[in-house]
């Protein structure tokens, strides 16, 4: 299990719903990086591929109270009891141990769709459908990622494609480490108003990990105890209480998903 | 026409009445394999799951007929290890129904997930942490049992047992059954246990989830005990079906009533277990993890009505009436019962996977709905059409019910009896006493 | 997982869990695999037609398997447990001690002619000693008047071994093919056809012991007694209200009188073919 030489990394995120104002690029960015393939004409919102998906909450204020905040979601590479990986039947979900990244083997895939039951942040994909694109399309197909076929899980990995050239790249150069400034995965490189802060949560001088443990950072669903390691930041209150909040009352007091 | 492979001395209905039964049985075969080729050559896209929705009617169906095909381990179980010979009355069709049911749902199983070729990755590298591991190991033995219990009611047809080597391959085999049936219960537990565990181990699930140690009694041995329930409730109200499509009396009344107890006697140890399951999850478990257990019943459509009909209309009840000698007596109390039964543990594991999926987990997720696509429906009315064909060939074409033979002399003696008394012929001979004897191996237990 | 499989590593759950589920796989090929090798002993120590009697005997219904003792008098109520065959029943012999009764000669059971000097088997075949040491064996009255007019019969050929309750003869029917139980143990030297009449004449493996498990005595008239019910019996299940008797008298060629009854049935109930 242990390839990786040199110290152990622990790769996070921090975003700053504050910051985020919804455009969606990170989304679309996100996709192209991954070869996801378009979405089709039949396709709805719960079965289309999405890695990273936008949700809107409101505060259900009336006007000119009322205020909403954009959640980016996507997999939050559970460091501890990872739920997908414990039920995969053939090992096709893996953590890799020198960077604490979920990673899932589509190769490996039966398709059976257990982790995605058991995955609560709803940050896995199926797909339903061959995966198509047009000819002109075909030309900008990102050649580090491996196109996933029908009948397999995906979902995000950190832009292992970028990992994996950063690693090359330090090779090259006759290092074993690997820059910081060459791995960035695509949608932390989008936001234009960089919201999402990427890096080492291990690495107590990184912005990330300072920010992972500041006052108004928090985590959804952290009562799991599964430990996921893609903080949100808001220094509104109303976001965080929201992101407390168990079902019912949040569904009685109106945030839409 | 088909007369030579009926077997000796039973009663069946001619060629032509069996064709005209089987007919819609293929159609509805027909239609089923027309879905289940859309949703293996095109793709999954042809149900309504979704990927929030990740399993749909199928895996509640696999569930529920894993669990009314236990019958077939329970029974072989209280036969050969226990010795219960009376169950020797209903073995061969307990075997058939768990044959259907667990075939039935490996090939469901086998549409639902996307790339079925490559089932056999779980035998090469299993995750052994996984309970889905487990349920892939032991229902694959397990059908290879069925198939082995299966052979010797095959090869005792009346034209298979004229070859010697079958006849005393199957007697051979038929002496070392109770490994089979050692194994089969063995292969059983652990799969009913697991298929109930695949639920409990879902941390990110908490209307499922129980924590540690706690998964193997609110789960596994939950599955196991409703499994035993339910099994020979299934037998008891299959073969009052078959009774009664075939007008025919098959095993003797105590063979009911000898079931019945037995589902009684499961199921209040269920309905008890639940009950403390149910009272630690509300006030522990689910709490624990951030979730009061009443906001999962908040939904309209799943109330906490539905808790109170699992564990008390189709539980407690049911269990109640099983276990009275005296309300067993009365046939329609005892299959209604048996029905009850059987309808509680569809719901127990429509609850576990259909509403575990339903309750939003993130605090801006909605509560999801879902209704299954044609194709999905008309998948699983192919195991139903393929099962009523399994069953009726090996109906018509080998002996089920060994009582039939005997039960239907009782019958030929009775008209006899009234034939020689309506004709008022005096004949040389007495056939009363052996009504009497008729009558005493009817009641003796065999 | 597996050695040679990338990432291989043992842990003491895989070991635990591969081990139960190897065995157990291991234990059900085994099973199969005893089950083909009995068969194949069975075939090389000919002991393949005791086992299918045996199939079939324990296909019977329960008034078919009434114990010897039963039809004298001896016990109230008792079932064989040993496929007809006394010399290996351990009970027999405490029995026949027990026994009181004075054998009751008869030559006429309800009409059947039933000589007291031959004994009969339970498959309806009669064996009567010779005087130059041989048995004959034939289909007892009874038998004879079930089958009505067979177009074939298959006899064994002279110089083929008999053994007790294994295939002595084949009758075939237009509607029914039943084979006839051989009564007992040893070498055919001489059979007869359809003139003579359908009998095979035998050369007795162990002559002390050749009638222990045959019917005699008063057995016999309580046996065809029964035998007459079951028959009647199995009339009525297939569907024909039929009365053996005809104004008193039996009827001679039960084929002529009721040709839609289930014969194949009736003969199989009869001749205790499952």
């Amino acid at each position: 299990m242990e390839t990786s030489i040199g110290k152990k990394q622990k790769y996070g995120m921090v975003i700053d719903l504050d910051k985020c104002n919804g455009c969606g690029g990170c989304t679309v960015a996100c996709a192209i990086e991954n070869n996801v393939p378009p979405a089709l004409e039949k396709m709805n919102k719960r079965n289309g591929i999405t890695w990273l998906n936008i949700s809107t909450v409101s505060n259900n204020e009336q006007f000119p109270k009322i205020e909403s905040v954009f959640i980016p979601m996507f997999c939050q590479q559970c460091e501890k009891e990872t739920p997908c990986m414990t039920v995969c039947p053939q090992n096709a979900v893996d953590v890799d141990p020198s960077t604490g990244i979920v990673g899932q083997v589509p190769q490996r895939c039966l398709g059976c769709r257990y982790c995605m039951t058991a995955c609560p942040y709803h940050a896995r994909y199926f797909n339903w459908w061959d995966p198509e694109w047009t000819e002109g399309m075909k030309q900008q197909l990102n050649p580090d990622v491996a196109p996933r076929m029908r009948g397999v899980v995906e979902k995000c990995n950190f832009c292992h494609g970028r990992l994996h050239t950063a690693k090359q790249k330090a090779a090259a150069q006759g290092s074993r480490e690997i820059n910081p400034a060459d791995y960035v995965p695509a949608c932390v490189e989008s936001c234009p108003n960089k919201a999402i802060t990427f890096g080492d949560l291990n690495d107590l001088t990184t912005n990330v990990s300072q920010l992972s443990k500041s006052e108004n950072t928090f985590r959804f669903l952290s009562r799991l105890g599964t430990e996921p390691k893609v903080y949100y930041h808001s220094e509104k209150k109303w976001v965080r209480t929201m992101a407390e909040k168990s079902l019912t009352r949040s569904h009685q007091e109106g945030f839409n998903g | 026409m088909d007369k030579i492979l009926i077997p000796r001395g039973l009663q069946r209905t001619s060629f032509w009445n069996f064709l005209l039964w089987i007919i819609p049985w293929i159609a509805l075969l027909s239609l089923g394999i027309y879905a289940i080729y859309l949703c293996l050559a095109e793709g999954l896209f042809h149900t309504n799951m979704d990927n929030r929705f990740a399993f749909g009617i199928w895996i509640f169906l696999d569930l529920t007929v894993i669990a009314l095909g236990a019958g077939a381990f329970f029974t072989g179980f209280l036969l050969y290890i226990l010795h219960r010979k009376e169950l020797k009355a209903v073995i061969n069709s307990a075997v058939v129904i768990g044959l259907i049911c667990y075939s039935g749902a490996i090939l469901v199983l086998a549409v639902d997930v996307g790339q079925p070729m490559r089932a056999w990755f779980t035998f090469w590298h299993p995750n052994t942490h996984s309970m889905l591991t487990e349920v892939t190991f032991c229902l694959t033995c397990y059908l290879i049992v069925l198939l082995i219990e299966y052979v010797p009611i095959v090869l005792k047809n009346r034209q298979l047992r004229q070859i010697p080597k079958f006849l005393v391959f199957e007697f051979e085999l038929h002496k070392l059954m109770p490994v089979l049936a050692g194994i089969g219960t063995f292969l059983s537990f652990f799969h009913q246990g697991s298929l109930g565990g695949l639920f409990g181990v879902l941390r990110g699930r908490p209307f499922a989830f129980r924590e540690e140690l706690g998964i193997w009694p609110s789960t596994f041995f939950l599955f196991v005990i409703s499994a035993a329930a339910a099994g020979p409730s299934f037998i008891m109200l299959t073969t009052l079906l078959v009774e009664k499509i075939t007008q025919k009396k098959l095993v003797k009344p105590e063979v009911y009533k000898f079931l019945g107890k037995v589902s009684g006697t499961m199921l209040i140890g269920y309905v008890l277990l639940k009950s403390i399951d149910t009272l630690i999850w509300i006030n522990s478990t689910s709490p624990g993890n951030g979730f009061p257990a009443f906001e999962f019943y908040a939904t309209q459509s799943f109330g906490s009505w539905i808790l109170f009909t699992e564990i008390v209309i189709l539980g407690l009840i049911p269990a109640l009436i099983l276990l009275s000698s005296r309300l067993r007596e009365n046939r329609k109390l005892l299959f209604g019962a048996g029905f009850l039964v059987c309808s509680g543990i569809m719901l127990n594991r429509f609850v576990m996977t259909i509403q575990t999926l339903a309750l939003p987990t993130l605090p801006f997720d909605d509560f999801l709905t879902y209704s299954p696509s044609w194709e999905e429906v008309a998948t699983f009315l192919f195991v139903i059409a393929y099962g009523m064909l399994l069953y009726s060939f090996t109906f018509r074409y080998a002996t089920l019910f060994p009582q039939e033979r005997e039960l239907s002399l009782l019958n030929g003696e009775l008209s006899s009896q009234e034939f020689v008394e309506s004709s008022k012929q005096k004949s040389s001979w007495q056939p009363k006493f052996i009504l009497n004897l008729i009558n005493k191996f009817a009641s003796s237990k065999l | 997982m597996f050695p040679w499989v990338y990432e291989f590593h043992w842990t003491a759950f895989h070991i635990t869990f591969l081990t139960i589920f190897f065995l157990i796989f291991a234990a059900v090929v085994a099973t199969v695999i005893l089950a083909v090798r009995r068969t194949q002993r069975a075939e090389q120590l000919h002991t393949m037609e005791s086992i299918q009697w045996h199939s079939d005997f324990e296909d019977l219904s329960p008034t078919a398997r009434i114990c010897r003792h039963e039809l004298s008098g001896n016990v109230q109520h008792r079932m064989c447990d040993q496929g007809f065959d006394c010399r290996s029943c351990l009970v027999h012999p405490l029995l026949v001690a027990k026994q009181t009764k004075t054998p009751m000669l008869q030559f006429e059971v309800h009409g059947f002619t039933m000589p007291p000097h031959r004994l009969y088997h339970r498959g309806h075949m009669w064996v009567q000693q010779e005087n130059d040491g041989t048995y004959k064996v034939g289909i007892d009255d009874f038998g004879t008047r079930i089958i009505g007019k067979p177009y074939s019969v298959e006899l064994p050929p002279v110089g083929s071994r008999l053994s007790v309750n294994g295939k002595g003869m084949l009758v075939k029917r237009s509607d029914a093919n039943i084979r006839i139980l051989s009564p007992i143990d040893g070498e055919v030297i001489e059979h007869g056809d359809s003139e003579k009449g359908w009998y095979l004449k035998v050369k007795a493996d162990n002559p002390e012991n050749v009638m222990t498990h045959l019917l005699k005595g008063d057995e016999v008239p309580n046996w065809i007694t029964r035998e007459m019910d079951r028959l009647q019996i199995s009339f009525a299940t297939s569907g024909v209200g039929a009365t053996l008797a005809d104004g008193g008298e039996l009827v001679s060629d039960f084929h002529r009188h009721y040709p839609k009854a289930d014969w194949d049935g009736i003969l199989g109930q009869m001749f205790l073919e499952a």
